[in-house]
C-alpha cells in the first residue's frame, strides 16, 4: 500500500510543520495552533489526492492566487483580479499537461473547468479575507470597502455601490477570467502548431496588462515582480550549464555579480565613465561570458562533486574581490610590489569596496527620456523585451546542433567524445553563454536598483537560483519559469508581506489583550526563515519528486526508470504462483 | 584505501592507458587558470615572501597558530572524507553540523553553570570532559538521522540528489542554528519549565538570535612552561592540538584495527561485493554518519572555546576551509585529510598575516582549484579517484 504511506507522510509533515510555523507567532496559543495544523495537513491530503488533472491543476493553481490574494489582500484587494488571471492561465497550462493529445475543444473545456476552479479559490480567499483576514490585522470593515472601490475600477464604472456587491463582482470576474485564460491556455496548447504562438499570445496578455492594472489600481506589484522577473532570466542562465550540459554551478551569482559591476563601473559617476546603458548592457554581457569562459577553463578535467566545488569557490572568490578591490583603507595595509615598484590597486577604488557602487545612470530613450526610479512600468516592458528575446535564443540553442551536443554531453560524457562531440569547445560554450544571460540579467539589475553591493552575490543567490531551477524542472524552460515565480514569488511577495500581516495581526491582538509584541523572536520572524523553508523544499522535492514540478520528459523518463509498477507486480504474481521463487 | 587487488598477468596491458599529463584539456585548463590567477600573483608573492623574511619571530608564531589551527580544520575534514569515502557524497551539512556542535556546548556549558570566575578548575575539567562526550553523542545522532532520512532515500538516485538534498539539510540546520541562538525561545522555555538553568542559556544567547554568542573562557590561558616566552604559546593551543590530535589518532585505529573499521573500509571500496561478503551496508553508512557527526561535533565545541564565540553562519566557511583540506589531502583518505588540514591551517595563518584575513578565503580558494587541477586526487590520494 504504498498510498497509505504517502498520505501518512503528507498529512504528518503538512501537520508537524503547519502546527510548528503557526504555534510562532505571538498570542497564538498552541490550541489554534493545531486547529490551523489540522487544517493544513487536510490541504496537503487534498493535494496529494488522486483527483482529475482538471481539479487538481485548478486546486494547485488557486493555491497561488488564494495566498496571493490573503497575502495582499487586506491593504491591496484588487490584488485579486490580478491572482484570479494568473491562477486561472497556469491551472490551464497544468491541467493541459498531461493529456497532450486532446483536441482544442477538449483542452478549452478542460483549461475552463482548472481555470473555474483557480480563480473560483482566489475569489474564495478574497472572501476570508474581506471578513476574517482584514479585521484580524486591524483593516476595519470601511476601510476594506475604500480600498475595494478604490481598486477594483471597473466594479466602480459598473456602479455597483454596496460592498457585498463588489466582493460578489469581484468573485464572478475572477472566476470568469480564470476559466476564460485557462480554456484559451489549454485550447492553444493543444492546437497543432509548431512555434506555440497561440499559446505565447495567451500567455502574453496577462504578462503585459500586469502593469496597466497595476497602475490604475495603485497596487505597486511591479517593484517586487521586477526582481522577481530578473531572477527568473538567470534561471534561464543557469539552466543551460546546469539543466542542458549537466555541469553543476554552485557559484552562478559570480557572472551575475560581474554583469553587475560591469554596468556600475561603466555607467556611473564613480569611476567617470559614463557610457549609455545601451552599450553597457552587451559590455556586461560580453565580460559575462568571457568570465565564464575563464573559470570553465581550469575546470575542464573535472567532473561531478569537483565541478561543483570549484564553481562554489569561484562564486566566492569573485565577491571577495569585488569588496577588497576598492572602498575604505584596507583592515591590513598591504603595498604590492612589482620588481620593487609600489603598484596601488588598493588606492584606485574601483569598486567601491563594502559600500558598493551608487549611483549607476539609468537607460535614456529619445520619447521616454530617463528611466525614472519612480515609473516602474518602462523598467518592467525593457524587462520583458529582453526576457522574450532570451527565451527565443535559448529556445533556438536547445534545439541547435550545439543544443544537442550539451545535452549528449550531459548524458555521458566518454560517448559523446567518442561520437565526435568535440567536449572542450561544448562544455565552455556552456559556461560561456550561461553566463552571458546572467550578465544581462546584471546589467539590467545594477540599472534598476540604481545601486549594488557586494553583499547581494553570496552564495544563498546561487543556491536560490539552483533551486528555481530544479523545483521548476532541470533541463526544462517552462519549469524553470515555474519554478522561479513560485520561489521568487514567495521569496519577494508572500513572506515579506505574510510577515507584515502576521505582525499586524499580532500586533492588534497584543493591543485587544493589552499585552506586547516587542521582541519578537528569530521563530516569529517569517523573512528569516525564508532559507529554512528551501531547505525544506531542497530535501522534500529531492525525495519526492527528484524531476521537478513540470520535468522535461527525457529526464523523467530516467528518473523513473526502475520504479515501473508492472514489474513490481509482475514479479509479485510469479512469486504467488510459484511459491519456491518466493522463497 | 587499500591496494588494488586486481591480479594483471605481465602481458596483459592495463585495460585504460594512463592518459599523458599534457592533454588538449589541461592545456586549455592551464592557460585559463594562469589568465584567472596570474595577474595579482607575481607582486603577491613577491611582497610576501619579502616580509616572511624580514621578520621571523612573527613567522614562528604565525606557523605555530597554524598548526593548531590545522588539528582542528583536520578533525572537521574527516567527517568529509569519511562520507565521501563510503558514499562520494560531499555532505554540505557537515560544516553545520560543526555549528551545532559550537551552539550545544554553549548551552551545556550555560546548563552545568560552568563560570571561568567561581568554578574551581577540576570542576571546570571534568564538566568539560562530560560535555565533549554529550556534544559528541548529540551531533553524532543527528547526523545519523540527517543520513537517514535525506540521503539513504536516494542511494540509488542519480548523483545530483543527494548533493542538492545535502545542500538543503545545511540550510535548515543553519537555522536549527538560528533558533538554537534564540534567547526569547529559550526564555518561553525556561519560563514554562520554571527552571533557573534554561534560564541561563536564554542569557547566553541574548536576544539577538543571528548575533555572534560568546562562549566563557573556560580553558587555561597561561603560557606552556617549556616553550620560549618570545613565542607565544598557551595551554589551551596545546590543549587543542592535544585533543584534535587524539581525536585523529583514535579514528585512524578504529578505523584500521577494529572489526566495524574493517567492514567500513570494505564497504567503501566497493559497496555490493562487501554485501555479498555478508556486510550490512547500511549499518556500516549509518555508523560511518554517528562517527562523523561525533567529530564535528567535537570540533564545534574545540573551536568555540577555542575562539569563544558561536555564530550560525561559522559552518559554511569552516566547512569550505576542511572541505579544501579534505581534498588537498586526498578525499578518502583519513591521513590525507589530517596533513590537508595541516596545511590549510598552515596557509590560513600565513594568509591572515601577510596578505590580509579578508583575502583569506580567495587564497584558499585558489589552492583548491590548483590542487584539482594538478592532482585531482590530492596528496595522498590514490589514482583513479576521479569517477564520473
Amino acid at each position: 500500500m504504498p498510498n497509505t504511506k504517502r498520505y501518512a507522510i503528507t498529512g504528518g509533515l503538512g501537520f508537524a510543520i503547519g502546527t510548528f510555523f503557526l504555534w510562532n507567532y505571538p498570542n497564538l496559543e498552541l490550541g489554534s495552533a493545531l486547529i490551523g495544523g489540522l487544517f493544513i495537513a487536510a490541504l496537503c491530503l487534498l493535494y496529494s489526492a488522486p483527483l482529475p488533472d482538471m481539479v487538481k491543476g485548478g486546486l494547485i493553481a488557486g493555491l497561488f492566487g488564494a495566498v496571493m490574494t490573503i497575502v495582499y489582500g487586506p491593504e491591496k484587494p484588487g490584488v485579486a483580479i490580478i491572482a484570479g488571471m494568473l491562477s486561472g492561465l497556469g491551472a490551464g497550462l497544468l491541467a493541459f499537461q498531461r493529456k497532450p493529445q486532446a483536441t482544442p475543444q477538449a483542452g478549452a473545456v478542460l483549461g475552463a473547468g482548472a481555470g473555474a476552479i483557480a480563480g473560483a479559490w482566489t475569489a474564495l480567499a478574497l472572501f476570508l479575507t474581506a471578513f476574517v483576514i482584514a479585521p484580524a490585522a486591524g483593516v476595519t470593515a470601511n476601510d476594506f470597502a475604500k480600498h475595494l472601490s478604490e481598486t477594483v475600477i471597473l466594479a466602480d464604472l459598473l456602479g455597483l455601490g454596496s460592498d457585498i456587491l463588489i466582493l460578489l463582482f469581484v468573485l464572478v470576474f475572477c472566476t470568469i477570467t480564470g476559466a476564460l485564460l485557462g480554456a484559451a491556455a489549454s485550447a492553444a496548447r493543444a492546437l497543432p502548431l509548431r512555434p506555440n504562438i497561440p499559446l505565447l499570445a495567451v500567455i502574453a496578455l496577462p504578462v503585459l496588462l500586469i502593469p496597466l492594472i497595476d497602475r490604475a489600481g495603485n497596487l505597486l506589484l511591479l517593484d517586487a515582480l521586477i526582481p522577481i522577473y530578473i531572477f527568473i532570466l538567470l534561471a534561464l542562465g543557469l539552466n543551460i550549464v546546469v539543466g542542458y550540459a549537466g555541469l553543476l554551478d554552485l557559484g552562478y551569482a559570480a557572472f551575475f555579480a560581474i554583469g553587475a559591476y560591469t554596468t556600475a563601473m561603466l555607467s556611473s559617476p564613480h569611476l567617470g565613465i559614463n557610457l549609455s546603458f545601451w552599450l553597457v548592457i552587451w559590455v556586461a554581457a560580453a565580460v559575462a561570458a568571457i568570465a565564464g569562459l575563464t573559470l570553465g577553463a581550469p575546470t575542464l578535467p573535472l567532473r561531478g562533486d569537483y565541478l561543483a566545488i570549484v564553481t562554489l569557490g569561484f562564486g566566492e572568490i569573485v565577491p571577495i574581490l569585488f569588496r577588497n578591490l576598492g572602498g575604505g583603507p584596507p583592515a591590513g595595509t598591504l603595498t604590492l610590489r612589482f620588481f620593487g615598484m609600489p603598484i596601488g590597486i588598493e588606492q584606485m577604488d574601483l569598486t567601491g569596496g563594502n559600500k558598493g557602487i551608487n549611483p549607476i545612470s539609468p537607460p535614456n530613450l529619445p520619447l521616454i527620456g530617463n528611466f525614472e526610479p519612480s515609473n516602474k512600468i518602462p523598467w518592467y516592458y525593457l524587462l520583458i523585451i529582453i526576457m522574450g528575446l532570451a527565451i527565443f535564443f535559448i529556445n533556438r540553442l536547445r534545439d541547435s546542433r550545439q543544443g544537442r551536443a550539451w545535452m549528449a554531453m550531459r548524458e555521458d560524457e566518454l560517448a559523446a567524445d567518442a561520437m565526435g562531440i568535440n567536449v572542450v569547445r561544448t562544455k565552455l560554450l556552456a559556461f560561456s553563454m550561461g553566463a552571458m544571460f546572467s550578465g544581462f540579467g546584471g546589467a539590467f539589475y545594477g540599472a534598476f536598483i540604481g545601486a549594488i553591493f557586494p553583499s547581494s552575490f553570496d552564495f544563498s543567490v546561487s543556491i536560490i537560483l539552483l533551486c528555481m531551477v530544479i523545483l521548476g524542472g532541470l533541463g526544462n524552460m517552462a519549469g524553470v519559469i515555474v519554478g522561479g515565480l513560485l520561489i521568487q514569488g514567495a521569496d519577494k511577495m508572500f513572506i515579506p508581506k505574510g510577515a507584515e500581516l502576521f505582525r499586524d495581526i499580532a500586533d492588534q491582538r497584543a493591543r485587544a489583550t493589552g499585552g506586547s509584541t516587542v521582541g519578537v523572536s528569530a521563530l516569529q520572524d517569517l523573512t528569516q526563515q525564508r532559507l529554512l523553508l528551501f531547505g525544506i523544499v531542497l530535501v522534500v522535492m529531492m525525495l519526492i519528486r527528484p524531476e521537478g514540478l513540470l520535468p522535461n520528459e527525457r529526464r523523467k523518463a530516467e528518473l523513473h526508470a526502475d520504479d515501473d509498477p508492472i514489474n513490481i507486480n509482475s514479479v509479485a504474481a510469479e512469486a504467488e504462483a510459484d511459491p519456491s521463487v518466493a522463497a | 584505501m587499500a591496494a588494488s587487488q586486481t591480479p594483471t598477468s605481465p602481458q596483459s596491458a592495463p585495460l585504460v592507458p594512463r592518459e599523458p599529463f599534457l592533454t588538449k584539456r589541461r592545456a586549455f585548463s592551464i592557460v585559463g587558470l594562469i589568465i584567472f590567477l596570474g595577474f595579482f600573483a607575481i607582486p603577491i608573492y613577491q611582497t610576501i615572501l619579502l616580509e616572511m623574511i624580514g621578520d621571523t619571530g612573527q613567522l614562528m608564531q604565525q606557523i605555530v597558530i597554524g598548526l593548531t589551527k590545522g588539528t582542528y580544520i583536520a578533525v572537521i575534514a574527516l567527517g568529509y572524507t569519511l562520507v565521501y569515502g563510503i558514499l562520494e557524497l560531499i555532505n554540505f551539512a557537515h560544516g553545520d553540523l560543526f555549528m551545532i556542535g559550537a551552539f550545544l556546548s554553549l548551552i551545556f556549558i550555560s546548563l552545568f553553570g560552568l563560570d571561568p570566575k567561581t568554578s574551581s578548575g577540576l570542576t571546570i575539567f571534568f564538566s568539560l570532559i562530560a560535555i565533549l562526550g554529550l556534544v559528541m553523542l548529540c551531533t553524532a545522532f543527528l547526523n545519523a538521522g540527517i543520513e537517514r532520512f535525506a540521503y539513504r532515500p536516494l542511494r540509488n538516485a542519480p548523483r545530483l540528489a543527494p548533493l542538492i538534498s545535502a545542500i538543503g539539510m545545511s540550510f535548515v540546520l543553519q537555522n536549527v542554528g538560528i533558533f538554537l541562538g534564540d534567547g526569547l525561545i529559550w526564555d518561553k522555555i525556561a519560563a514554562g519549565l520554571g527552571s533557573d538553568a534554561i534560564g541561563r542559556v536564554a542569557d547566553a544567547m541574548g536576544s539577538q538570535s543571528v548575533a555572534p554568542k560568546n562562549i566563557p573562557d573556560l580553558l587555561p590561558n597561561g603560557q606552556v612552561f617549556f616553550v620560549p616566552a618570545s613565542l607565544r604559546y598557551t595551554y589551551k593551543d596545546l590543549l587543542v592540538a592535544v585533543v584534535s590530535l587524539g581525536l585523529l589518532a583514535g579514528l585512524y585505529s578504529f578505523v584500521r584495527f577494529t572489526k566495524l573499521g574493517k567492514a567500513i573500509r570494505a564497504t567503501a571500496q566497493d559497496r555490493d561485493a562487501a554485501r555479498l561478503m555478508g556486510i550490512n551496508a547500511d549499518r556500516t553508512i549509518s555508523v560511518t554518519f554517528l562517527i562523523g557527526g561525533a567529530l564535528g561535533g567535537a570540533a564545534g565545541m574545540i573551536v568555540g572555546l577555542y575562539n569563544g564565540t558561536a555564530l550560525f553562519t561559522m559552518g559554511f566557511t569552516a566547512g569550505l576551509l576542511s572541505f579544501t583540506a579534505a581534498v588537498l589531502g586526498g578525499i578518502g583518505n583519513i591521513l590525507g585529510s589530517a596533513l590537508g588540514g595541516l596545511l590549510i591551517g598552515l596557509v590560513l595563518s600565513l594568509s591572515d598575516q601577510y596578505i590580509g584575513t579578508r583575502w583569506s578565503n580567495a587564497v584558499i580558494f585558489a589552492i583548491l582549484v590548483l590542487i584539482l587541477l594538478f592532482r585531482p586526487t590530492g596528496l595522498l590520494g590514490q589514482e583513479g579517484g576521479q569517477k564520473a
